[in-house]
């Protein structure tokens, strides 16, 4: 029993990681079309903002959390400028496959700027354990399963209750109608690309103290979120959610109860299988219901 | 910031062999030395340690006069972190730079992936990748500057004994290096009456290890032997200690370069024994106290093991050329007659497989500090 409440404690906050990489994914592909294929390089760029602000400047941990991720908006913000406007007008393969080249070049540049050797980025809860029914837990596993929790309530509330969250789900719809109807589309786009930059800086941030900082974390990450979008519902947002823990608890429960050999295997598998059996994913609409 | 006596009386003693046997170039022509090395990706971690070490390296012995009289000239290409990559960068070498000699990383599966081109260029290369399959498959042009895989596995295996150990458990990173020092080190085990409880893997890019952890934990497990690369080696280091395990814990040299023992508090090590290639300290003798010191200076950073096997690498190139000239077969010849040459880091005696450092050695973080000591130093025999 123990043993379960470790792992299900570590594959929970595993799996929020991915879950707000994923949603950082789909919020842009909802709203561009865009499947970011530098989604977990934003992961790693919003760690080393954190490596920059916590470290490199000294700022006490409010300062620097909230500087991290001010600085993860700008970057969203660049990135549409820099990577999506001028893109936006070629085929779709284009963009992606710029994406693709975007991601390679984070990497680098962050190679470049901190070197190869990983970082320990500090945790609010550095050495903070509490035993649960004789399991040895993490506080900050479960901090990041909690905060993970609670910026999923502020992404619903902003989504759902605020008229720039109606307005993007109006874009991500369909961009013509939101534009008769004299929203300003491209201010949304760029939102888009902000929100998801700093839903990625949130879980770099996270993942920091329980990875280390490393200029290579980036592919990883993006390979499970891209699982667990797929397995959720592209452009479903509780789809991410659900295809994030889903894979975070297959990855840590299958390494335990099958095969550590066999693990990434389970996670992957089960992605193949929903692209065979229910393309359209857990919470995914069906391609001919759309539009 | 100067370099030792030994090493200039070495350099030196090679330019006078050099002189008298002097190769037919023209004068002032660099002798090309290649490096296909990883710089970028995932294993630049050490790669950059050993980029550096062979600059230093060049810098060195063109200080101390060249090879001869003419620049020893370092080119280096990016081996990545994939095979492809690596036997690309060594090809792209061999046929644009025309080396004399080359370098090669320290992931076996990049060594492997690239005996066949050696074989077929006919050039002598270095490695330190520490599978025994590299050495079988070496066709007599490799030469490997780091103790094997197996070597290490021994050395992990005899010193279980010492911690009197019943129990082991084995976590490996899942490729050739990892599986290979598992399986030797599980096979030296049981001939030692010794069976390991279980053997847990993990992959190149896994960042949560509590899964196998618990397994071994679940299975009994009274000490943990990992074979792992350097950052995930750190990370499963603090894990153990997330997870609130207190089984000692007997790591591969990943684990104790200076790269993962920054990340790492003095608690993450306690308990913890490093069955490592040298003991790279000051405290060791003058001409390491040389490297140390003159490699903090120049990178900012403490030199490692690994950059020290191809610094040591280096100037038995340097040797070698300056007594047989750039010939790839007589430089193949020469470093392969070596039995004892004195290398800062390891006496270096290159077996008929090309294996040329015998030893490994043992070492354990001083209490409540990350400063490292030396246990014992282990020659399998």
């Amino acid at each position: 029993m123990a043993d379960l409440i470790q792992l299900m404690t570590n594959g929970l906050a595993l799996g929020s990681v991915y879950a707000l990489a994923a949603i950082g994914f789909v919020i842009v592909y909802s709203a561009t079309g865009v499947v970011n294929f530098a989604a977990g390089q934003f992961v790693m760029v919003g760690t080393f903002a954190g490596v920059a602000t916590l470290l490199n400047a000294g700022l006490p941990m409010p300062i620097g959390y909230a500087g991290a991720l001010v600085a993860m908006a700008l970057f969203g913000a660049l990135f549409y400028l820099v990577v999506y406007l001028p893109l936006r007008a070629s085929p779709i393969v284009t963009v992606i496959i710029g994406t693709v080249a975007i991601g390679i070049t984070l990497q680098n540049a962050a190679l470049l700027t901190f070197g190869s050797w990983p970082f320990r980025l500090p945790s609010p809860f550095e050495g903070m354990m509490i035993e649960l029914a004789g399991a040895v837990v993490s506080v900050h596993a479960l901090a990041v399963v909690v905060a993970t929790a609670v910026m999923i309530g502020l992404l619903w509330l902003l989504l759902h209750r605020t008229v720039i969250g109606v307005a993007m789900r109006a874009v991500a719809q369909d961009v013509k109608a939101a534009r008769l109807m004299g929203l300003r589309v491209q201010g949304l786009l760029a939102f888009s690309w902000i929100l998801g930059a700093v839903m990625a800086g949130v879980a770099g941030l996270m993942l920091g103290p329980m990875w280390f900082a490393d200029v290579n974390m980036g592919d990883p990450i993006a390979l499970k979120a891209f699982a667990a979008t797929v397995i959720g519902g592209f452009g479903s947002l509780p789809g991410a959610i659900a295809g994030g823990f889903f894979v975070g608890l297959a990855e840590v429960l299958g390494a335990s109860y099958i095969s550590s050999a066999y693990k990434d295997l389970i996670a992957f598998g089960v992605m193949i299988l929903f692209l065979l059996v229910r393309p359209q994913g857990i919470f995914g609409e069906p391609i001919q219901d759309r539009g | 910031m100067s370099i030792t006596r030994r090493t200039i009386l070495s350099l030196a003693a090679g330019a006078a062999v050099g002189a008298a046997t002097r190769p037919a170039f023209a004068a002032g022509e660099p002798i090309v030395v290649g490096a296909a090395i990883p710089t970028t990706g995932p294993l630049s971690l050490s790669g950059k340690q050993y980029f550096n070490t062979l600059t230093m390296a060049e810098e060195d012995i063109n200080k101390a006069g060249g090879v001869n009289g003419r620049p020893f000239k370092l080119v280096v290409e990016d081996a990545g972190a994939s095979n492809s990559t690596a036997v690309s960068a060594f090809v792209k070498l061999v046929q644009e730079s025309k080396p004399s000699f080359v370098f090669l990383s320290s992931y076996s599966t990049q060594n492997l992936a690239t005996a066949p081109e050696v074989i077929k260029a006919k050039i002598p290369v270095m490695y330190a990748g520490g599978a025994d399959a590299v050495a079988d498959n070496a066709g007599g042009w490799m030469f490997r500057i780091r103790p094997t895989d197996s070597v290490a596995a021994r050395g992990m295996a005899q010193f279980v004994k010492t911690l009197k150990a019943t129990k082991p458990g084995i976590m490996y990173i899942q490729n050739d290096f990892g599986q290979g020092g598992a399986t030797a080190a599980a096979k030296l085990l049981e001939a030692n009456g010794i069976t390991p409880v279980g053997s847990e893997a993990y992959g190149q890019n896994d960042k949560d290890f509590s899964a196998q952890l618990l397994r071994l934990r679940q299975k009994g497990a009274d000490v943990i032997l990992t074979f792992v690369y350097p950052a995930d080696g750190a990370l499963l280091l603090r894990q153990i200690k997330t997870l609130g395990l207190k089984t000692p814990v007997i790591a591969s040299s990943g684990s104790f370069l200076p790269a993962s023992v920054q990340l790492l508090s003095p608690a993450d090590l306690e308990n913890v024994w490093g069955v490592i290639d040298t003991f790279v300290d000051p405290s060791v003798g003058a001409r390491m106290a040389d490297f140390t010191t003159r490699y903090k200076a120049k990178f900012g950073q403490d030199g490692d093991a690994y950059g020290l096997a191809y610094y040591d690498g280096a100037l038995i190139l340097a040797e070698g050329l300056k007594k047989v000239g750039p010939d790839p077969q007589k430089l193949r010849d020469f470093i392969a007659a070596q039995k004892s040459w004195e290398g800062i880091g390891q006496i270096y005696s290159f077996d008929d497989k090309g294996n040329g450092a015998p030893g490994v050695v043992v070492v354990k973080a001083k209490p409540g500090t990350k400063t490292l000591e030396l246990v014992e130093r282990i020659r399998p025999s």
